[in-house]
């Protein structure tokens, strides 16, 4: 067994909310651990004086320490994990802080997160597989092309994908909404296969991601089972050919919304929508269900409307479909609510998940959200940027992952 | 979540810290093992730890404070000698309350200081210490006055 | 004996100088062992578990943070339970139950609250404040009367 990847953990209140056993159990689930920094009073004192942040509670003062202690490399870890309590601002400024500090003066691996007593190691796996995915297998998110015949299959909570690569070129696709989990997978299995003329014998690495990765991944025995920050940061440079430098993801999911900060393809610092699903890929699903439309037609609806005379806050899914419905029944337009519908859920991602890693341009847009122009539009007036969606991006788990599992071939 | 059994139910830990010049933990260890009827000592770099009933505990810290009582500092502890949860080894780094004991060990010898003193001087003579909730502020007039002589 | 809390409650000197003469300091570490001595579910490293987040709702609403309200869970019975307490205002380097500022004004409010008696200091500096400190502490104690 490979030796566990060292996570450094930086935090003020776990202990004490009662979830430092579910941060211990998400870590060890993927062969991580979780150490702190051993440091000494003296360095307390230093290095609180020499960061600058005068805060008052004392474990963010030993925080900022440690972070210093492990940007000068006199702690050595393989990826950190910042953790601090959830509505506290004093904390919020040193985890934003200690995380932009850490991005931008060392190559370790970050994830922050804010926690309450209600947070699960569930919640916590997916991060912490992105974490120890980065520390542990750089090679691996190296690979730049797809080689051979492999298969990639998306299990999404709102929907599953499939895509089936030959040396570089998507040859076959598949996809729909997920019902079980496994009838799904192989109904978008066969329909890539067919489509792209091969027989699954022939399919000489596999790779799945999603929700439904280990369940899938399992049962068809693919050779990488992988999260998705770090397939789809690597699927969405791939397919935007934006290998090299910075880019930022952002993936608007139908139960929660990720932004990467992404460097030469492998990811710095992300996040990933938590606390609530208010602002994600299903308010749009609803909103287009409200207004009589398929949404495939939302986007275009959108673009003919003007969101700005339409007050709607999708930051919860129930008040956002009351004002939806409320500004129907004042005789909005159908293209305007389309429109601030897009404009909120961009600005609820904008307001929650951008303001935790830095945006670099490219911003590419990936995930069946990134098809609404209409969300895409909205999202590049916040940003005040041309928003990239390459094609295919609706597939980009499954791309991400054919890609990956290419190196797994086992003549490779 | 699985169930938790505790271990060393019913018994208290303190810590025995010492600051003195007449004598160090390990020599404080071996009078600690001599008094000892069972409890469980162990040597640390501040000090030792002792684990066992309170009756047994109390007493055996009693006694090994009388080797230089002024430079003997005891304090209960939450856990047991030597628990993963609370140990270098298991966390990776010192636990926080760690560092609060390490701040405190730079003002014990005022304190020590403060313990000796007390018994030499007439207490009623020793003025109380500043009250940190009292903000002094500069009067008015004297501030008045401070401008005026440097105006002149 | 008087139950007299110690702020900061993971004090060592406070904790010490209260037991020496003659009260009960309440203390963190007290506090700790109980939690650790319980059986229940498992939660390392502390055994404070998700549930004392929403005990520490007696101390604190919803909107303030579960530390805040964990560490409440261990300190609000102690505040209640105070008929004296000593307080050091620039104890800013103590850590972990210690460590963070919003319970710990929480904390030094319901003491303030709380008609008991209270003696307020800052950590020695120097031999004569050290002097100073042991003294007062000392008189305080015997004033309270009732040591063992």
């Amino acid at each position: 067994m490979t030796p566990p990847v060292r996570i450094a953990q930086i935090s003020c209140g776990p202990d004490y909310a009662g979830v430092q056993a579910e941060i211990n159990a998400a870590a060890h689930e993927v062969n991580g651990e979780i150490f702190f920094p051993d440091i000494t009073l003296k360095d307390i004192r230093r290095d609180f004086d020499a960061f600058g942040l005068d805060v008052k509670s004392p474990d963010l003062k030993l925080a900022i320490a440690r972070a210093m202690a492990l940007v000068e490399g006199r702690v050595e870890a393989d990826a950190v994990f910042i953790a601090t309590c959830f509505r506290c601002a004093e904390a919020a400024i040193v985890r934003n802080e200690l995380r932009r500090y850490i991005n931008e003066n060392s190559k370790l691996p970050v994830v922050s997160y804010s926690f309450t007593e209600r947070t699960t190691a569930g919640t916590l796996l997916t991060r912490m597989e992105a974490l120890t995915t980065i520390a542990r297998r750089r090679a691996l998110l190296a690979r730049e092309t797809q080689s051979g015949i492999t298969l990639g299959i998306d299990s999404g909570s709102a929907t599953t994908k499939a895509i089936v690569m030959k040396d570089d070129k998507i040859i076959g696709t598949g996809w729909q909404p997920t019902t079980e989990v496994m009838k799904s997978a192989q109904d978008v299995i066969d329909h890539a296969l067919s489509e792209a003329g091969i027989t699954l014998k022939e399919v000489q690495a596999i790779g799945t991601t999603g929700y439904g990765r280990f369940l899938v991944g399992k049962e068809i025995k693919a050779d990488l089972i992988q999260e998705e920050l770090t397939v789809n940061s690597k699927g969405a440079v791939y397919l935007a050919d934006k290998q090299h430098g910075p880019a930022t993801v952002i993936d608007i999911g139908g139960m929660d919304n990720k932004a990467i900060a992404v460097m030469d393809g492998i990811p710095g610092t992300f996040t990933m929508g938590g606390i609530c699903a208010g602002a994600s890929g299903r308010f749009l699903e609803m909103t287009a269900k409200r207004l009589g439309v398929d949404i495939t037609e939302l986007g275009p609806l959108a673009m003919k409307g003007f969101g700005g005379t339409v007050p709607m806050n999708s930051y919860c899914i129930v008040f956002g479909t009351q004002s939806l419905v409320n500004a129907l029944a004042a005789g909005s337009t159908r293209e305007d609510v389309a429109a601030a519908a897009c404009h909120s859920v961009a600005e609820q991602v904008f307001e929650q998940q951008l303001q935790e890693v830095d945006i670099k341009e490219p911003v590419i847009m990936v995930g069946g959200t990134s098809l609404i122009e209409g969300l895409v539009h909205a999202m590049g007036e916040l940003l005040q940027t041309k928003i990239v969606v390459p094609h295919h991006s609706q597939y980009i788990g499954s791309v991400g992952s054919a890609l990956l599992a290419s190196g797994f071939i086992k003549d490779e | 979540m699985t169930a938790y059994t505790p271990v060393h139910a019913g018994t208290v830990t303190k810590y025995v810290i010492v600051e003195s010049f007449d004598i160090t933990p390990a020599e404080l260890a071996v009078r600690g093992y001599e008094i000892s009827k069972g409890a469980m000592i162990k040597e640390t770099c501040f000090g030792l730890i002792v684990n066992g009933m309170e009756e047994e505990v109390d007493r055996i810290v009693t006694e090994l404070r009388k080797a230089d009582p002024d430079h003997i500092f005891i304090k209960d502890r939450g856990f047991p000698p030597g628990d993963a949860r609370r140990c270098r080894a298991s966390l990776g780094g010192a636990r926080p309350g760690y560092h609060g004991i390490e701040h405190e060990m730079t003002v014990i010898p005022y304190v020590s200081h403060g313990l000796e003193e007390i018994k030499k001087r007439d207490e009623s003579t020793i003025p109380p210490p500043k009250n940190p909730l009292e903000h002094h502020v500069l009067a008015i007039d004297k501030l008045k006055k401070l401008m005026e002589a440097q105006e002149s | 004996m008087v139950k007299v809390f110690i702020y900061p409650a993971t004090s060592l000197i406070l904790s010490d100088m209260v037991a020496r003469f003659g009260h009960t300091p309440l203390s963190s570490a007290v506090a700790i062992r109980e939690r650790i001595q319980t059986p229940g579910l498992e939660s390392p490293p502390l055994q404070i578990t998700p549930e004392e987040p929403k005990k520490g709702l007696k101390w604190a609403a919803v909107e303030v943070p579960a530390g805040v309200r964990g560490r409440m869970s261990l300190y609000g019975p102690m505040v209640e339970a105070a008929e004296a307490a000593i307080i050091i205002n620039d104890a800013d380097l103590s850590f972990g139950c210690m460590g963070c500022a919003r319970t710990n004004e929480l904390i030094k409010f319901q003491l303030r609250e709380k008609d008991i008696p209270k003696l307020d200091l800052n950590y020695p500096k120097n031999d004569e404040e050290g002097v100073q400190f042991v003294s007062a502490i000392k008189k305080f104690l015997e004033g309270l009367g009732g040591a063992k």
